[in-house]
């Protein structure tokens, strides 16, 4: 506040020596400590001002020898007062101009012919009062611009009806990539990214209160932030305005669904994995296990705290891990061999263990467990080392070819019958597609690859065929072949496994047994033609007798013609009989 | 007559049978008999164009069998001038088979010729025209 004790220092610009005189007698009335100067025209003035900024009043007579235009006098005055009050002293006539420089700047106007000491103190004090009100409100809004400007905070002004950007600060602009000019241009809703529909109906609902909320945003360069928004109407120049505060959170969003993610990749594995994990004391009792346990071995997790671990292994296997279990002390880790592990319905599955000592970790102090229930391996193992051992009895009984052909490769392997029945020693033969493909008879080598190539590409599974097959002696056996195209997972074939079996004798069998039906059929022609002959004559002679008697001259020739007839007959018959016995 | 009939068999008695029931039912009084199927293909080789020819052939023969006349006839010009009667002992449906696929087969009896058989013949179209009585 204004102090009256505070020494006055007044320049007084005034060219008439009496009124001068006049000013300080009324100043001497009202102030006892004072400092007061006189210039006399503009020019004194203006090397009083530029010389000493500081004085608490300036008093200002419009009328100087060296001034024509009062205007330009009241407004160089006024620069040069700088921070002073400047008060403007007119005569009666110039009330008019003396309100109008008010409004440029002047704190007071006094019209000489009514001055008194108070009238001219309380001129002076309000007058300072006022220019130091006004320079605290200057000083106040440069404040406030500097901390819109400045703040590391994103900051803009927007219209509150049309939501168009009035102001923005340089952190937005930093932020979001657009200018200044740019960002005038613009409308918030230039900032939402796509499908954001928060911002519109929370400022619908809120146009002249204060809001916040969180809404995606996209940079000029498309880049998706998230933003928190808090938002408030203010007056900016005269319009309803609102100050948005933008707070980038594009990180802690991240950082929280990645946290999220890897949370529940955690909770994933201990809970759905296939891996149980358990933490056992000294005294093997369980202290924690993973809640996967209710999946793998369904068994309760909250029933096994405490037990001992031996409670639920098979007797038969106990020595064995309890002697792998030994070991832990001297090494940081064990693998224990698979063993049986009593699960909640009492039945036995394998496990397979690898144990931990982390009885030294505070976190953990104890021997950290990770099973896996390897049951259903254990049971493929024995049934393929079972149907190996089949396949290897019946390779070795059967007195069939056994091939097996790995298309790839185009190796061959077979059983001992390449070399019992064709001959062939194993020893010395390279066996492979190419050598295979020699063997086959030449009249049968096309049809053959052509059933190999339509098995292998139309993945056809089973093959039957009727080939030869050439010996080591060159000799060829006739053979009949039942292949099985096998194929791996995702269905390509991979081998042919063949069961050839010699059909040689067979095949001669059925030869010599057709050849003998075909003599048989024409043995049995001749024979019809044989026996026949002698029978028809004895029908046509007695034909011709019963029918035709009237004509014939000779009965007796036609009689022994019978006769001879009838023997012939009797004599084919009889040969027929002696044959079928014999 | 322009129609000549041939009987083409080895056996005698059948050829006799076979005269017989011609002459009575007055198919042919005078038939041309050979023992021997060559001799009748020497025979209608010998004969005019002109001439159609009754064949009754026996099938199974010594030397040329009635198959293999069959087979010589079929390489000769105007096959429509033979008129063949297969007259067989065999009752093997293979021959009756194996007959029909020779376009001059007009009809395929089985042994004994009869009565019957001998009507049959003079039914048959291609040659019914010689038979009718004035």
């Amino acid at each position: 506040m204004f102090e009256e004790n505070e020494e006055l220092k007044i320049l007084v610009i005034e060219d008439n020596y009496g009124d001068f005189v006049l000013i300080q007698e009324y100043l001497t009335d009202e102030y006892s400590n004072f400092k007061i100067e006189r210039a006399e025209n503009f020019k004194n003035a203006r090397k009083f001002l530029e010389d000493n900024g500081d004085y608490s009043a300036v008093l200002l007579d419009l009328s100087l020898p060296d001034v024509d235009v009062p205007e330009k006098l009241v407004k160089e005055v006024l620069d040069l007062a700088n921070s002073s009050a400047v008060i403007v002293l007119t005569g009666y006539a110039d009330k008019g101009f003396g309100m109008k420089t008010l409004s440029w700047g002047v704190s007071d106007y006094l019209l000489k012919d009514e001055i008194t000491s108070s009238i001219l103190a309380k001129s002076i004090r309000y007058s300072r009062e006022r220019k130091r009100v006004r320079r605290q409100l200057e000083e106040s809004e440069k404040k406030y611009r500097n901390l819109f400007d400045a703040s590391p905070m994103p900051m803009w002004v927007l219209d509150r009806n049309s939501l168009e950007f009035l102001n923005v600060n340089t952190a937005a602009m930093e932020l979001y990539g657009y200018s200044r000019q740019e960002f005038l241009k613009m409308n918030i809703r230039d900032l939402w990214a796509e499908g954001e529909t928060t911002g519109e109906e929370i400022w619908k609902n809120n146009i002249n209160e204060f809001f916040s909320f969180q809404i995606k945003h996209c940079t000029k360069e498309g880049e998706l932030l998230y933003i928190e928004i808090e938002s408030s109407p203010i007056t900016f120049d005269g319009r309803d305005a609102r100050v948005t505060l933008a707070h980038d959170v594009t990180a802690k969003v991240e950082a929280e669904r990645e946290l999220f993610h890897s949370q529940q990749r955690f909770k994933a594995l201990v809970q759905d994995g296939s891996d149980m994990i358990s933490i056992i004391d000294e005294n093997f009792r369980y202290s924690y296990i993973s809640p996967s346990v209710k999946n793998i071995l369904d068994v309760d997790p909250e029933n096994m705290g405490g037990r001992n671990v031996f409670d639920f292994i098979h007797p038969g296997d106990e020595v064995r891990i309890r002697k792998y279990l030994k070991f832990l002390g001297n090494k940081k880790t064990v693998q224990l061999p698979s063993y049986r592990y009593k699960n909640g319905e009492g039945e036995w599955r394998w496990l397979e263990t690898i144990m931990s000592d982390l009885r030294d970790d505070p976190a953990v102090g104890g021997l950290v467990a990770n099973s896996r229930d390897i049951t259903q391996f254990i049971n493929q193992e024995k049934e393929l080392r079972e149907s190996l051992e089949r396949y290897d009895i019946v390779a070795k009984a059967t007195s069939d070819l056994i091939m097996d052909y790995n298309i790839e490769s185009g190796e061959m392997k077979f059983n001992e019958a390449i070399s019992e029945i064709f001959g062939y020693s194993t020893e010395n033969t390279e066996f492979n597609g190419s050598w295979w493909d020699s063997k086959l008879h030449p009249d049968d080598f096309a049809r053959i690859k052509a059933q190999e190539r339509e098995m292998i590409e139309k993945s056809r599974k089973v093959g039957h065929t009727e080939y030869r097959l050439a010996c080591a002696d060159g000799s060829y056996k006739y053979v009949l072949d039942r292949s099985y195209l096998l194929t791996d997972s995702s269905g390509n074939p991979t081998r042919i496994i063949g069961s050839i079996q010699d059909i040689t004798d067979r095949y001669n069998y059925i030869k010599a047994i057709e050849d003998s039906n075909e003599r048989l059929r024409e043995i049995a022609w001749t024979q019809s033609h044989v026996v026949r002959a002698p029978l028809a004559r004895i029908m046509g002679l007695i034909d011709l007798l019963k029918n035709h008697r009237e004509n014939i001259e000779n009965v007796a020739e036609i009689l022994d013609n019978i006769l001879i007839s009838s023997k012939e007959l009797d004599k084919v018959i009889r040969k027929i009989a002696n044959r079928t016995e014999s | 007559m322009n129609l000549k009939v041939l009987i083409i068999d080895d056996d005698e008695v059948v050829v006799f049978i076979q005269k017989k029931l011609m002459a009575n039912n007055e198919i042919t009084d005078c038939p041309l008999v050979f023992k021997s199927a060559s001799y009748a293909l020497d025979f209608i080789d010998s004969e005019e164009d002109s001439k159609e020819f009754l064949i009754l052939l026996d099938i199974n023969m010594p030397g040329m069998s009635g198959w293999d006349f069959l087979d010589e006839l079929n390489t000769k010009p105007n096959k429509d001038r033979y008129h063949v009667i297969m007259v067989t002992s065999s009752v093997e449906q293979r021959d009756k088979e194996k007959a029909s696929h020779y376009c001059m087969v007009r009809e395929f009896l089985e042994k004994p010729v009869t009565n019957e058989s001998c009507r049959k013949i003079k039914d048959i179209p291609e040659i019914s025209h010689f038979f009718v009585k004035v």
